[in-house]
């Protein structure tokens, strides 16, 4: 960044994008497919908000009435959105990206350009500036849209809500970019722009439908072992299926085939203790690597971050922490517990391009 | 000025440009003339700072390229055989981009792109780069190469793709910046070109200059050597008198004398010249025959 020049790269990239076909045509469909799912989590919303008024309206003039569980969230209205930001942000990234640079290469632009008082690096960030400069245009534009379509619906945000949607705005701007960023690697490292694409789109196929079959499917079955076995001497019961109750604070009874249930009354404690604690070590080690693999998929970190955002702040009930307490559901605490996601998704882009932007600084222009 | 001191480039351990020295004064047209793989583009890559020489080292205008590439690329002006541009943009788009690289005004933008694409035919011409012909981009290039007004121009194959026109446009301009001062570097490989508007030359063979210096003396045969033969065709307004020098092999008169095809050792126009003048003879034409000039080129690639 020392010439200046990579304002004027930057420029016109985000010219480029904006003009280009390509992005104008994901883009379109992005933009219609989030708004029609915006309206139809809008309406869904107003329907759960009137049935709610109703049932409040029913418990007021009946004391002994069903109480409603929940208030319906305006956020709700972004769980119809997040499944398509997922898959058509990964494409969207992929498409501002896997060209870049191989462009430059077949056109023969890249020798010219280089042969202006400028630096390598000027090229590279000018390219990854105007990116995020037609992405987030991109991303305003949604937004700004939504939320015209909400005050066009009478809904206005509180603070937390209004908070919370630019947290959602931000990891999926996140996510894209992540896609965006392993398109320039790939762009970087092609002899041309076909196998650029068909690069990425491995990656992006890998990443947001392949590894959560690893992290959940037999895959994991293979790395994490098999669930450990209830003892033997517990079990007891006709038809395949098994049972047993606790003689401690609390009483359990679990059926695999819901037939009849005939009750161990005699437990060997110790031996139940034993399989309870090795049970529970090995569906946390399950949970731990199941986050781990996780971590490396922008889809799958988008999806816990929107999930959490929206879900905390849905009024639904939250789940319960060890103290059996509902967990605390604030924005800070949220925040707190979606932090390796976050990171995740600062690191996934910040190391392709970083890859990048070694392989670029080092290619051999002839 | 052009300087190149003992440059040398290696690409796994085989030497593309070996011990390269020559300096291109202010105001000289060189041709770096070679074969193929001679190391030209090699040379001229290392020139304009794209890559980096193995040793050795290149100056223009006494600034060390691979020291300072951003102060010397603001002095040149190159252009590339396979020149590139971005389809999507109109050839003033192209040019504005580029200049907003040397960090001009707009308005001084806008005056140079119009003059420019003025002077090499493309003035008026409002379809985007995409849709141009080989020859139309080719002259988009001289006038991308001419953008920041360069001390010192690199031009590599420039008339590779252009049509008659083209040609001629490109020999005024390159005559214009001769006639300013500038020192302008030709790589090619088609001799014809070469001699008509360079006023040196250098031979390029296998990475090594083999030969260089002005027409004249390239094409004088080494002594000692017997290969080569150069042939000069004159015409003349009157009847001219037999030719006398110790470097004539043979000369064919025409029947009314007024043409001959002169076959000697070495250029010798200059003395046929002298001759002429001193009978008073008006001289029509005085040249070396383009086919025994590429013969004799030809011979320095094949003595390495």
């Amino acid at each position: 960044m020392k010439s200046g020049a990579w304002k004027v790269i930057a420029s016109k990239e985000i010219f480029d994008h904006i003009r280009s076909r390509k992005f104008m045509l994901i883009f379109g469909i992005f933009l219609i497919i989030s708004m029609v799912g915006l309206v139809g989590g809008l309406i869904d919303y107003q329907k759960q908000l009137d049935s709610y008024n109703e049932q409040l309206s029913v418990a007021g003039e009946d004391e002994m009435g069903y109480m409603p569980y929940w208030k319906p969230s305006l956020l709700s209205i972004f769980f119809q959105i997040s499944p398509m930001i997922i898959s058509l942000g990964g494409v969207l990234g992929i498409a501002m990206g896997f060209d870049l640079i191989t462009k430059e290469k077949e056109s023969k632009s890249l020798k010219i350009l280089l042969s202006h008082p400028i630096y390598r690096d000027e090229v590279i960030n000018g390219k990854a500036l105007g990116a995020i400069g037609a992405l987030l245009i991109a991303l305003g534009t949604v937004s700004i849209i939504s939320l015209a379509i909400m005050l066009i619906f009478g809904i206005v945000p509180d603070a937390d809500q209004f908070s919370r949607m630019l947290i959602f705005g931000a990891a999926a701007f996140l996510m894209i970019f992540s896609y965006f960023a392993i398109a320039l690697f790939m762009s970087t490292i092609s002899s041309d722009s076909g196998n650029a694409l068909i690069y990425s789109l491995i990656i992006l196929i890998f990443l947001s439908s392949l590894l959560p079959v690893f992290a959940y499917g037999p895959v994991m079955n293979l790395v994490a072992g098999d669930a450990p076995e209830p003892p033997e001497s517990l079990m007891r019961g006709g038809g395949g299926g098994w049972s047993h109750t606790f003689t401690t604070s609390s009483s359990v009874s679990v059926s695999s085939d819901g037939g009849p249930v005939e009750e161990y009354v005699d437990p060997d404690q110790e031996e139940w203790d034993k399989y309870n604690k090795k049970s529970k070590a090995y569906w946390e080690k399950r949970q731990a690597i199941s986050d781990a693999i996780g971590l490396l998929s922008p889809s799958s970190n988008f999806q816990a971050i929107s999930r959490e955002v929206i879900w905390s702040a849905s009024g639904r009930p939250m789940p319960m922490d060890k103290d059996g307490f509902e967990e605390d559901n604030s924005l800070a605490s949220t925040l707190s517990d979606l932090l390796k996601n976050i990171i995740a998704l600062l690191v996934t882009p910040a190391i392709f391009f970083g890859a990048a932007y070694v392989r670029f600084m080092r290619l051999d222009i002839r | 000025m052009i300087e190149f001191e003992h440059l040398t480039k290696e690409y796994n351990g085989i030497k593309a440009v070996d011990d390269l020295c020559l300096t291109i004064p202010d105001g000289e047209v060189f041709g770096l003339l070679g074969p193929n793989g001679a190391g030209k583009s090699t040379t001229i890559l290392m020139l304009i700072g794209l890559i980096e020489p193995t040793e050795g080292r290149c100056l223009i205008d006494g600034v060390e390229v691979a020291k300072n590439p951003i102060e010397v690329k603001h002095r040149i002006g190159y252009m590339p055989e396979d020149v590139g541009f971005y389809a999507t943009l109109t050839a003033e788009q192209n040019l504005d981009f580029f200049a907003r690289l040397y960090g001009m005004k707009k308005a001084e933008r806008k005056e140079k792109i119009e003059s420019l694409l003025e002077l090499v035919g493309l003035s008026g011409v409002e379809k985007k780069v995409g849709g141009y012909s080989k020859g139309m981009r080719q002259r988009l290039g001289i006038a991308k190469a001419l953008i920041n007004d360069p001390a010192v121009m690199i031009l590599d194959e420039p008339t590779a793709n252009l049509d008659p026109q083209g040609v001629a446009d490109y020999r005024r301009i390159i005559q214009e910046m001769a006639k300013q001062g500038k020192t302008v570097l030709v790589s090619s490989h088609i001799l014809s070109e070469v001699s008509r508007v360079c006023t040196s030359v250098g031979i390029l063979s296998q990475g090594r200059i083999v030969a260089n210096g002005k027409w004249e003396d390239l094409a004088r045969i080494p002594e000692g050597s017997t290969s080569g033969e150069i042939r000069i065709n004159v015409r003349t307004k009157e009847a001219m008198p037999e030719f006398s020098n110790s470097e004539i092999i043979s000369v064919d008169y025409t029947d009314d004398r007024k043409g001959a095809s002169v076959l000697s050792h070495s250029d010798i126009r200059d003395d046929i010249s002298d001759v002429l003048q001193k009978t008073g003879t008006g001289i029509r034409e005085l040249s070396l025959d383009r086919d025994s000039l590429e013969d004799f080129i030809l011979s320095y690639y094949q003595e390495q």
